[in-house]
């Protein structure tokens, strides 16, 4: 059951199209992350949903009401900012309890909810503290009990991992997703950190220029990129790109290997490549270089796991090969997705 | 960034209002300048000397004598136009430089008495009136006084009043004219009253104004408000119901039935001839009764009429001008409207001193130029100055219809009083003044908020308070 | 080899090239340079008249005699006694206090307002800083035209749709209302042009307040379901308060120790009903030549604002939050 639909979704900013033509849907206990560069329009299309924009055109359900033109309290939803918005001049107890009173709930009731939601947390020890007295890991955690405390239908999350530091994000991802999954709530998710969405998500949709180029799994939106955007946003390093009989030929670094690696039934495309520099990251091996006889001059990487030691040299070609069903073929001139193509 | 432009805004005109504030700390009577605004006649009279300044070969002081003069732009500004040039052509021919400023009249008391504070200043300032607060910071004038009284006869005595403090026995200014205070009334309402000459005594103000006010609507106008005008005309029922507030010893009388009756009286004619806007009276509400023809009988100088006659001759004609009402006992006493008082602050001494006092004898010489610039509005201290005053107020040269309607200011000079009548105008009848201790006692009154009797009792111990305080000073008598 | 520090400081010294050189990277005489305008300026400009005015009111000191003869509190007891000083104590009270509660009102709902996105709007801003950038005494002066006993406007305005000067009109008989001729319309009128003049610069400050507020922070709020009114106390004026305090010890200081209001519209008429202390200081003082009592009503009420003053700044410390 779709507990959030979009449909054609519009948000212009004059000539600014931030959204334009969002389709979405949503489903029970999901965590749907919008991943896309800074400028997508994926913070937006948040917005939207959380009713703090109102739309140019489309319509947003959740939970099977149209709530487009209602404001954000009439919608059961819960937002956590990328700078967690934390009331400064309340407790912490009374910033988590700031939706309930504003529900006008009994004091019993409010105590006791945010009692449970910062138990779940782990932040009871704090509940008399200012805002200001807290860690960024603290801040954050409050964020997340004053947006569980409403227990409301979609939970909306905006970047809200961007302003911990790196150690700090790895656990915090880790603790997000399993409290998600334990609670069952419907989240939202945007980002704009390939990682953290491929961590995440039950599904992630790949935002560009006001649009959702691709909806998939995180399998599936890096297996199969629906367009080249998408291939060469994720995976790092991105996926090859060259042309070829006029379309795209895409692969990614990881399956462009020196052969003899593969088994000797797999059926392998070789392509030959002058190796320009190698460089050493410890598990990987990167090699860059050009593959010769391409219309133009491209840059190509392999990345080569550590249990691969074949010795590979600069300024030397070798022949590398990439598994046909790792070969993908894009339009070349609308970048889209086609069908494999033959390669002579 | 839009935070920052707010801000710069904000500031911005944070500036301007300082700026602005500081150019208009002061606070202005900007309506009474407007308002009595007078045009100088078509053809000029010609006017003769009565003393011809000799002109001499030798300047009189050394070279670089300096007589700054301050005082205020006088209400016809026909004056100032003759008056700056009149000052400096003396100026010329004695070998003194002269200055002359102008500024608003209610920005004198506070310029000298920062001058005086500060040690110098101009030379010589011309005070309205309650000159006598200044008494310890100025130089006694009596040789200049003496001298022109010797040249042209006895001083006026409200001038003198205005000038002369017996308690220590000092010419502290120098009084060269002074303005009358008629009625003035609308002769068409008037009439229909039976009044056609207007209201002769207070007892027919009380009638006429209250027979207009029922059957016309219009309501009589005497100022029961803290200021000027307001002072003048509740002192005039006091005095004309034979009342005071001190007596010629300056031993304070406030507290008579003679007073107590005046504020029974003025009780009766606000409830039965006006409305609550004589507690809102200012400087321009005569000009402005009189133009909107809504007032019945006012007191003022004649510049409202001036003021009228350029506006709308006919409405003009309609106005009368009667003297002084007469009490029950048929006293009859009006204040002046202000005086012209210079005094020289002590700081000036030398050949500046000698200069300003010579100057003061060279404008008493020409005073009859001074009244005629006024348009009649100055009259002199010294009458012999001005011997065609009788014949240009029988004919006034500015245009009156009749011709000698302003006539009857020829008897201004026997009901004229001053404040502190019938003692002199001392420090304390001046602070009585400033801090309107009269109109507010008659507007408790008048409202009910005090009988006569308690509001005169209040008036009286405020009144015996700064008595008090000045007689401790020296500068007030009757000491018991 | 090793430098003794002695001889650290020797090679430092030789390679000083003069004392005057490095002056201007000097915090101490930079510090003095910029701070000396300003300490200048309250010393001759704020210092040296509030001590005169103390002197003053502690000697019998008049306009034309200017010589110091101390007499104690003398000055003190003589001014409490007449009704003129104790109604203008109570009426600077009362035309202060309401005049900044209607303004702490009204600039929250213009500054509400302006925050908003609506053409003209800066327009509309520096329209409604007008007040505050005109002089005082010239703003008073449109005023007291309007208030005309005659000539109001106002008046005209109820009398056209017959509120006024009819038999049976809601405002009297009379064609005139009189504003300032009536004791309650006069108080009224002076407390308007106060909160006319004072609510331009609240408003503009709370709108600075308002915009600095994380636009975060409001959002968040509409999202956890607060209502505008919610929002408004329960988050935006809470942090607010410190810059709002400001505002209002402005207004507060600015509207008690201001004479040109009442002087121009009232002269503290009618009879005696709005009179004010500053202006009770100067008919007393400058027009009735006691400067020394003058110097004392002006000083009347400089402990109470200076508490006020110490307590509005710890309280908008006190709340400052970050």
């Amino acid at each position: 059951m779709a507990v959030v639909e979009v449909k054609g979704l519009k948000k212009h900013f004059g000539n600014v199209k931030a959204v334009n033509g969002v389709d979405l849907s949503i489903q029970k206990g999901e965590l749907l992350v919008i991943l896309g560069p800074s400028g997508c329009g994926k913070t937006t299309l948040m917005r939207m949903i959380a009713g703090l924009e109102r739309p140019t055109a489309g319509d947003i359900l959740i939970g099977d009401q149209v709530v487009t033109h209602l404001p954000p309290r009439a919608r059961k939803i819960a937002m956590v900012f990328q700078s967690y918005a934390l009331y400064p001049h309340m407790s912490i107890f009374d910033n988590i309890a700031f939706p309930l009173k504003a529900r006008r709930e009994p004091k019993d009731a409010i105590r006791q909810k945010v009692e449970w939601a910062s138990s779940i947390l782990g932040i009871q020890h704090l509940l008399d503290r200012k805002p200001r007295q807290l860690s960024g890991g603290e801040r954050q955690r409050v964020a997340l009990a004053r947006a569980l405390v409403k227990e409301p239908d979609v939970m909306l999350l905006d970047e809200p991992l961007s302003n911990l530091d790196a150690k700090l994000r790895a656990s915090a991802r880790d603790e997000l997703q399993r409290f998600q999954r334990q609670l069952g709530i419907t989240t939202i998710f945007v980002t704009h950190d390939q990682i953290e969405a491929m961590g995440l998500g039950d599904r992630i949709a790949v935002m560009y220029a006001g649009q959702v180029r691709q909806i998939g799994t995180p399998q599936e939106i890096y297996h199969e990129p629906a367009d080249t955007f998408v291939a060469t946003f994720l995976g790092s390093p991105p996926m090859n790109l060259f042309e070829r009989n006029d379309c795209l030929v895409g692969f990614r670094p990881e399956n462009f290997l020196p052969p003899g690696v593969l088994q000797p039934e797999d059926k392998v495309t070789a392509f030959p490549f002058h190796v320009g520099r190698v460089e050493y990251l410890g598990s990987d091996r990167l090699i860059y270089g050009t593959i010769e006889g391409a219309a133009e001059q491209n840059k190509t990487i392999s990345k080569l796991p550590s249990t691969i030691t074949v010795d590979i040299e600069p300024d030397k070609v070798y022949e590398f090969v990439v598994q046909a069903k790792d070969l993908k073929f894009f339009d070349k001139n609308t970048g889209k997705r086609i069908e494999p193509q033959p390669l002579d | 960034m839009r935070y920052r432009r707010l801000l710069f805004l904000a500031v911005l005109l944070m500036i301007t209002a300082v700026i602005a504030a500081a150019c208009s700390s002061q606070p202005v009577e900007v309506t009474r300048v407007i308002t009595e605004t007078v045009e100088v006649p078509a053809e000029p009279v010609e006017v003769t000397r009565i003393v011809e300044v000799e002109a001499e070969a030798q300047p009189k002081f050394p070279e670089g004598t300096e007589v700054k003069i301050l005082q205020w732009s006088h209400f016809v500004p026909q004056y100032d136009v003759w008056f700056d040039p009149f000052a400096e052509e003396w100026g010329r021919a004695n070998g003194v430089n002269v200055t002359v400023d102008h500024v608003n009249i209610a920005d004198l008391a506070p310029s000298l008495s920062a001058a005086i504070d500060a040690g110098e200043g101009p030379t010589l300032v011309e005070l309205p009136l309650a000159a006598a607060n200044f008494v310890e910071g100025v130089h006694d004038l009596s040789d200049v006084v003496m001298r022109a009284q010797e040249l042209y006869g006895p001083m006026a005595e409200t001038c003198v009043a205005n000038s002369y403090l017996p308690a220590i026995d000092k010419w502290y200014g120098y009084c060269h004219g002074w303005v009358p205070d008629p009625g003035d009334y609308d002769i068409r309402l008037w009439t229909e009253a039976g009044f056609p000459e207007g209201p002769d005594t207070w007892d027919d103000l009380l009638e006429g104004g209250a027979f207009i006010k029922e059957n016309f609507g219009v309501p009589m106008g005497l100022g029961l408000s803290p200021e000027i005008d307001s002072n003048m005309a509740m002192r005039a029922i006091i005095w004309s119901f034979g009342g005071s507030i001190q007596d010629e010893n300056e031993c304070v009388t406030i507290n008579s039935p003679e007073v107590v009756s005046a504020v029974e009286y003025l009780v009766e004619l606000y409830n039965r001839t006006m409305t609550e806007e004589v507690f809102s009276w200012n400087a321009a509400s005569n000009n402005q009764g009189l133009i909107a023809g809504e007032l019945s009988y006012i007191l003022n100088s004649i510049s409202a009429y001036r003021s009228l006659q350029k506006i709308d001759p006919e409405a003009a004609d309609n106005i009368g001008f009667v003297d002084a009402l007469k009490g029950p006992n048929g006293e009859q006493h009006a204040s002046a409207h202000l005086w012209y008082i210079y005094v020289i602050p002590n700081y000036v001494e030398g050949p500046e001193l000698e200069a300003a006092k010579e100057f003061l004898l060279h404008l008493t010489a020409n005073y009859n130029q001074a009244v005629f610039n006024s348009e009649l509005y100055n009259f002199p201290a010294f009458e012999s100055t001005v011997p065609q005053l009788e014949g240009w107020l029988a004919n006034d040269p500015f245009g009156s219809r009749p011709p000698d309607k302003l006539q009857i200011l020829l008897t201004a000079k026997d009901w004229v009083t001053y404040l502190g009548w019938p003692g002199p105008s001392n420090p304390a009848v001046a602070e009585v003044y400033a801090t309107n201790i009269i109109p507010t006692m008659m507007g408790k009154a008048a409202l009910g908020e005090l009988t006569p009797e308690e509001a005169v009792a209040e008036a009286e111990a405020q009144i015996n308070e700064i008595f008090a305080k000045w007689r401790e000073k020296g500068l007030v008598g009757c000491n018991e | 080899m090793q430098k003794s520090a002695a001889e650290e400081t020797a090679v430092y010294r030789a390679t000083t090239h003069s004392k005057t050189q490095f002056l201007f990277d000097n915090e101490r005489f930079l510090g003095t340079i910029f701070l000396a305008p300003a300490v200048i300026y309250i010393i001759a400009l704020v210092g040296i008249p509030f001590i005169m005015a103390i002197t003053f009111s502690v000697t019998d000191v008049t306009v034309g005699d200017t010589s110091l003869d101390f007499v104690g509190l003398q000055n003190f007891r003589r001014i409490i006694q007449t009704p003129q000083f104790q109604r203008a104590l109570k009426d600077t009270f009362l035309f202060t206090i309401v005049a900044q509660i209607f303004v702490a009102i009204l600039a929250n709902i213009l500054a509400v307002i302006l925050a908003q996105e609506f053409r003209g709007k800066w327009i509309a801003r520096m329209l409604i800083m007008l007040p505050w950038a005109t002089p005082i005494s010239l703003g008073t002066i449109g005023w007291l035209w309007i208030f005309d006993s005659k000539f109001s406007p106002i008046d005209w305005i109820l009398q056209y749709f017959g509120l006024l000067g009819t038999p049976d009109a809601i405002f009297g008989a009379s064609k005139h209302l009189n504003f300032l001729g009536r004791e309650e319309l006069a108080m009224a009128s002076v407390i308007l042009v106060h909160i006319w003049r004072m609510l331009p610069l609240a408003a503009v400050i709370l709108l600075a307040g308002l915009t600095s507020i994380d636009s975060d922070l409001i959002d968040q709020a509409q999202v956890d379901g607060a209502s505008f009114w919610r929002i408004h106390f329960q988050i935006r004026l809470p942090l607010i308060f410190p810059i709002m305090s400001i505002a209002l010890l402005f207004g507060l200081i600015f509207t008690f120790s201001d004479m040109v209001v009442a002087f121009v519209l009232t002269r503290g008429g009618p009879v005696y009903y709005t009179q004010v202390l500053p202006l009770w200081a100067w008919f007393k003082g400058i027009d009735g030549g006691s400067l020394s009592e003058g110097a004392a009503i002006a000083l009347f009420l400089f402990p109470l604002l200076l508490v006020v003053a110490i307590l509005m700044l710890r309280v908008a410390r006190r709340s400052e939050v970050r």
